[in-house]
């Protein structure tokens, strides 16, 4: 089956980092590192985190996950061009994410733990949370491809493999895609009780990082069939041409240490864009900061890229977004192909002689016309995106 | 795509001749919910890896085991493998387990493990563990479309070549929270009959839990069950031989199913053997393979029908080659599921 050409035709973020793609260019810029404390939530434990600020919920009954999902789709429908509608294309939804996956409120736990019984409230919010489900809903979209990805950290990357997956297979015209999570009480706890949170600013790759910063936010894209795209005389250089997806079938929480799960997500990727790893110009890694995904990540992606590769985190400006990450960083890597620079690995200072390579450390200019993203999970799940600058 | 193997764990015991007993056997009154007995998910040599994972775990991962092994596939490689979990709401009696770790031990009390097998994605990830299987593996969540999506991403997936076998499945649970949620949100059945041909506005309901398996691939040389495949919504074409309606009571207003009753063939209905869930689609899959194979029809296990379907009320032995597996979730949207006998 030849595959069809899938464009990249619209980018929305929102996140600590910024809350549109121009304010996290900016940033980006000016490696300015927006953490601070938690304030959504009361919580005994006293970590950064990165936080969105200046948000406003469009639906306050919703999640915010859901919330946050809508701020980025509305910021990539327009960027693509679709801001008065989709006309008759066929479309699909592809949301990966944790928290909004969850039903998970404390208070109404707590309510039910006490009394035997607890308003519905919190359940109708998670109900009407589904990511994919509500934005259909919210954009007034009746689609039979509407489906939320929930992998853990690379459920992000996965939605949008999936999206192209579909696209492939003709099942639509353009998909909305990406991964949206907000700051909650439940990974903040649990990712302090396996010891992997940093109650400093986090330096992904660093010889003494010492655990992530949780953060907040969504990343949607536009993937549309590139033949699509040209009928309706839209110009596009960006293209999604490979997705690779493997297994570890290792341990729930820790990576295969040889990476070869790692490994395999990547050459898959790597073939079905059909290109060689010399053909890549950087890497925006997973990084998250914690001992041993740095380790191994840092470790494969030297062995298959060579220690010469360029690759970064951008953990460092929007902490890990869980189930959104894998969204925001094919924005970021989309941004960086387009604009031709790449930001400063921020948090980096010291080559861990362990991994043997280091990330960029400072804003950097790249030639070259492919880029990868990186996604790593809890339950050994490893995800790799190539996109193509044309 | 085709079937080759399927595996299955439900209220009443694990397996397929569990499922054609219990087919057979027809209504049995829950107690009180359609909950998997603890005998059924013991298996230590399947479950040697997942000895501290949850029941939803332990479902999934006896359900893909056992649908490998009945594929006939022998040491298939491993990277050939994908897995694709699909649940509605995840392993939410770990996630209150946590909260009640959160709530009696403050947030820096909490246990490490429960919060790993907190995620969705969990049970996936114990079933590639426990096989062994390096490919791609994806758990999705949609509530009632959850199987649905599922075997559309599979069919995708096998025509990229991205895998040569997929397993694909679903599982759910139930637990003291999810039940008194349900209590609460849809109209228990306190009789203990799911009536699936009532078409209630506000239709009953009694919570189930369990996981099925297939083994699914795009060669020919592994059909063993038929093919199966997720149709569109308007796909009114072809009635098939039989329908199986997901009308459990789970979606809430189930009056749409009543325009059903018009349509040429046979209906029945098997949420009264597996119980309600917005996964029940895989359960009545697994039953609907399971005819195809035998060219056996299963009497539906409860027959108010005040509507007039042309159900089916015995066990019989009759040619079937089409089955639709049909739900309307919760936004009124069809959602069908297709099996076909293709010459075993």
């Amino acid at each position: 089956m030849p595959a069809t050409d899938v464009a990249i035709t619209g980018l929305g973020a929102i996140s600590a980092a910024g809350n549109n793609i121009q304010e996290t260019l900016d940033n980006f810029t000016l490696g300015k590192r927006n953490s601070g404390p938690i304030t959504l939530f009361k919580t005994g434990l006293n970590y950064p985190a990165f936080q969105v600020k200046d948000f406003t919920l469009a639906d306050p009954a919703a999640m915010r996950s859901l919330n946050l999902t809508f701020v980025a789709a509305n910021q990539a429908i327009r960027d693509a061009g679709f801001g008065n509608g989709f006309g008759n294309l066929r479309l699909g939804i592809c949301l990966g994410t944790t928290v909004a996956s969850q039903l998970n409120d404390t208070d109404f736990y707590h309510q039910y733990r006490t009394q035997g019984n607890a308003p519905m409230n919190s359940v109708d919010r998670f109900l009407k949370s589904n990511l994919a489900q509500s934005l259909s809903q919210y954009l007034k979209i009746h689609t039979n491809f509407c489906t939320t990805i929930v992998n853990a950290c690379s459920s992000g990357t996965d939605a949008i493999g999936v999206g192209l997956s579909w696209l492939r297979n003709d099942c639509c015209d353009l998909v909305i895609a990406g991964g949206a999570d907000e700051l909650n009480r439940v990974p903040l706890d649990g990712f302090g009780s396996l010891s992997v949170v940093s109650k400093n600013l986090c330096a992904p790759f660093d010889r003494d990082r010492c655990g992530l910063n949780l953060g907040e936010g969504a990343g949607i894209i536009i993937l549309e069939k590139e033949t699509i795209c040209r009928n309706r005389g839209r110009k596009t250089s960006l293209f999604l041409k490979g997705y690779g997806l493997a297994a570890d079938a290792y341990h729930l929480t820790a990576p295969r240490p040889d990476g070869s799960g790692l490994e395999q997500a990547l050459e898959r990727a790597l073939k079905e864009a059909n290109i060689q790893p010399n053909d890549v110009a950087f890497v925006n890694a997973h990084g998250t900061a914690t001992r041993d995904n740095d380790l191994v990540e840092g470790k494969t992606l030297a062995r298959v890229f060579g220690p010469k590769i360029k690759f970064l985190s951008t953990k460092g400006f929007t902490g890990h977004t869980l189930g959104a990450a894998g969204g925001l960083e094919a924005v970021f890597t989309c941004l960086a192909l387009r604009d031709g620079w790449i930001p400063a690995s921020s948090g980096f200072q010291n080559l861990d002689p362990e991994i043997g390579v280091a990330p960029v450390n400072q804003k950097t200019q790249i030639s070259g016309d492919f880029a990868i993203s990186t996604s790593l999970a809890f339950g050994g799940n490893n995800s790799a995106l190539v996109i193509f600058r044309s | 795509m085709y079937i080759a193997g399927i595996g299955i764990v439900f209220n009443r015991g694990r397996g397929l001749v569990n499922l054609e007993k219990a087919l057979i056997e027809g209504w049995v009154k829950p107690a009180p919910a359609y909950q998997v007995p603890a005998e059924t998910i013991t298996d230590k040599q399947v479950l040697k890896e997942a000895r501290r994972a949850d029941n939803l775990t332990k479902m999934a991962t006896i359900a893909a085991f056992d649908a490998l092994m009945d594929s006939g596939i022998p040491e298939q490689s491993k990277e050939k493998l994908g897995v694709i979990l699909t649940t509605a709401f995840g392993p939410h009696v770990t996630t209150f387990g946590f909260l009640d770790d959160i709530l009696t031990y403050g947030d820096a009390g909490v246990s490490p493990t429960l919060f790993s097998h907190s995620v969705h994605n969990a049970a996936a990830s114990y079933i590639a563990l426990n096989l062994q299987s390096r490919g791609p593996t994806l758990t999705m969540t949609q509530f009632a479309d959850s199987f649905h999506q599922a075997i559309i991403l599979a069919e995708s997936w096998l025509k990229e070549k991205r895998c040569e076998y997929i397993l694909v499945g679903s599982a759910d649970q139930i637990g003291k929270v999810m039940e008194y949620i349900c209590s609460r949100k849809l109209k228990p059945a306190l009789d203990g009959k799911i009536k699936p041909f009532n078409c209630a506005k506000e239709p009953e309901s009694i919570p189930g839990e369990g996981s099925t398996f297939f083994l699914v691939a795009d060669n020919e040389k592994y059909n063993k069950y038929g093919s199966i495949s997720a149709m569109p919504s308007n796909n009114k074409k072809n009635d098939p031989d039989l329908y199986i309606l997901d009308s459990d009571g789970m979606c809430g207003d189930e009056r749409l199913y009543s325009r059903l009753a018009k349509n040429k063939g046979l209906f029945t209905s098997y949420a009264p053997i597996f119980g309600s869930m917005l996964t029940l689609s895989s359960f009545s899959c697994a039953a609907g393979a399971l005819m195809l194979k035998n060219q056996k029809l299963y009497a539906c296990p409860i027959k108010e029908n005040p509507h007039n379907f042309n159900i089916l009320t015995k066990n019989e032995t009759l040619s079937v080659h089409k089955i639709k597996c049909l739900r309307y979730n919760c936004y009124q949207e069809e959602l069908i599921i297709q099996l076909e006998m293709k010459n075993f």
